[in-house]
């Protein structure tokens, strides 16, 4: 991990850009569409499973940010993961109201189990998300892959209980408490903080 | 007890946050989101401790045409105006701490209402549409001659709560039209006062205010419908 924040310029842009957004400024949100909206898709297409869902959801998410862009906060999280926690909502928000998607294309979803925390930054990552980050990462590797997996599947791909229970060959009701022990896990090992 | 709350309810903020609920147990997590405000603040707090994961997921470029859609979505440039208006009434809003109205709205109408403008006929000089997000649709038409407004209700959210209707001018201070029916068309003679404020781009809103009351200084809750005057 570099101890240099190379990415400070690029993120006082998108702050800069959020906080003209919140003014009413159309040509701020662009810039933060231009800025964001790879990202934003990518978040949206991992839990809708559906293309033309993930477009509207999408569009659906920059009218979001353009009337809450007044309520981002850079003392209390980085602008993209921010952002991203309101594509995720409304990416959610849809799949569970236009009912479950197919479990089968689940099935070709990333292996999360296997996958290797994320040294480089992020695009846009303060120091201190990454920091978070990794402290998350390495929480989650306590729980082993099974538990840790099961999390970080739900999160990055939107799954269920259910749809978690079925891909993993386990019964829901385990699968409830796997999630639930494996959530106040990180609670206690993220701390209050 | 954390944050507040009990290990349970803390355990079901961390769930909704993850996304993992589904079915009465989601419903019910996001019941308690509207209804408890430490709930909905840890809920908050454990999506963005949760968000720092999407700060390395993998990009996917959007297709060229979703721009365009979403600045066509943004509306007119007056609209934007008519929002900016609206924020004297979010702030009365929030300052009249009116919580049972508030809610009673808020899990109508998340957010600000759309504004939308008009459907001209040739029969009225002035008239504005007024929708919200929940579908509450409200046409209104005014004979500027007879200071007489034609409301008419369609889709209105059942509610203990009366409709009320509010004119924000220029000003953008609302002032109260009156109560007005749920259902059906209501006749509205308005007061002379008032009669210059109904002018192209003045802003028509309804809220749910308690008929007892009525009609008031203020309104206490967000509009479930907002619309724009324009003239033919």
């Amino acid at each position: 991990m570099p101890d240099s924040d190379p990415y400070a310029a690029d993120r006082a842009r998108l702050v800069a850009a959020l906080s003209r957004t919140s003014g009413g400024d159309r040509s701020a949100l662009r810039e933060v569409y231009d800025l964001t909206a790879g990202k934003m898709f990518g978040i949206c297409l991992r839990i809708c499973r559906d293309r033309d869902a993930a477009e509207d959801v999408l569009q659906d998410v920059y009218l979001k940010i353009w009337k809450r862009a007044g309520r981002f906060d850079a003392g209390r999280a980085s602008p993209i993961t921010w952002l991203s926690a309101i594509a995720h909502n409304a990416a959610i928000d849809w799949v569970r109201s236009n009912g479950t998607p197919q479990i089968a294309a689940a099935s070709a979803a990333t292996d999360w189990q296997t996958e290797a925390t994320c040294e480089q930054l992020g695009a846009f990552e303060t120091l201190e998300a990454a920091q978070t980050r990794l402290q998350l990462e390495r929480c989650l590797e306590q729980l082993g892959p099974q538990q840790g997996g099961a999390i970080r599947a739900a999160f990055l791909e939107g799954f269920t209980h259910s749809e978690l229970a079925v891909r993993m060959s386990v019964p829901l009701g385990t699968m409830k408490s796997l999630v639930r022990r494996g959530l106040m896990h990180l609670r206690e090992c993220l701390g209050d903080a | 007890m954390r944050n507040g709350l009990t290990r349970e309810r803390d355990a079901m903020a961390a769930e909704l946050a993850l996304g993992v609920l589904e079915g009465e147990e989601r419903a019910m997590a996001q019941r308690l989101c509207l209804s408890d405000p430490t709930f909905a603040a840890a809920v908050e707090g454990w999506r963005l401790q949760l968000g720092v994961l999407h700060e390395t997921s993998a990009d996917v470029p959007p297709p060229t045409g979703i721009w365009p859609a979403i600045e066509a979505r943004l509306g007119a440039a007056e609209n934007i105006e008519t929002i900016s208006k609206l924020s004297f009434w979010r702030r009365s809003a929030v300052a009249s701490g009116a919580v049972a109205a508030a809610l009673a709205v808020a899990l109508l109408v998340p957010g600000t209402p759309d504004v939308r403008t008009v459907v001209l006929q040739p029969d009225q000089s002035a008239i504005a549409q007024l929708s919200g997000e929940a579908g509450a649709i409200l046409a209104v038409s005014y004979t500027p001659q007879a200071g007489r407004l034609q409301i008419r209700s369609v889709d209105l959210p059942v509610s203990d709560l009366s409709p009320e209707l509010w004119l924000i001018p220029a000003d953008g201070v609302p002032r109260s039209l009156g109560l007005i029916g749920a259902k059906g068309t209501t006749l509205i003679e308005v007061p002379l006062a008032l009669r210059a404020h109904l002018t192209d781009g003045a802003v028509l809103a309804v809220s749910l205010e308690r008929a007892e009351t009525a009609p008031h200084k203020a309104p206490t809750s967000t509009p479930i419908a907002v619309g724009k005057i324009s003239t033919i």
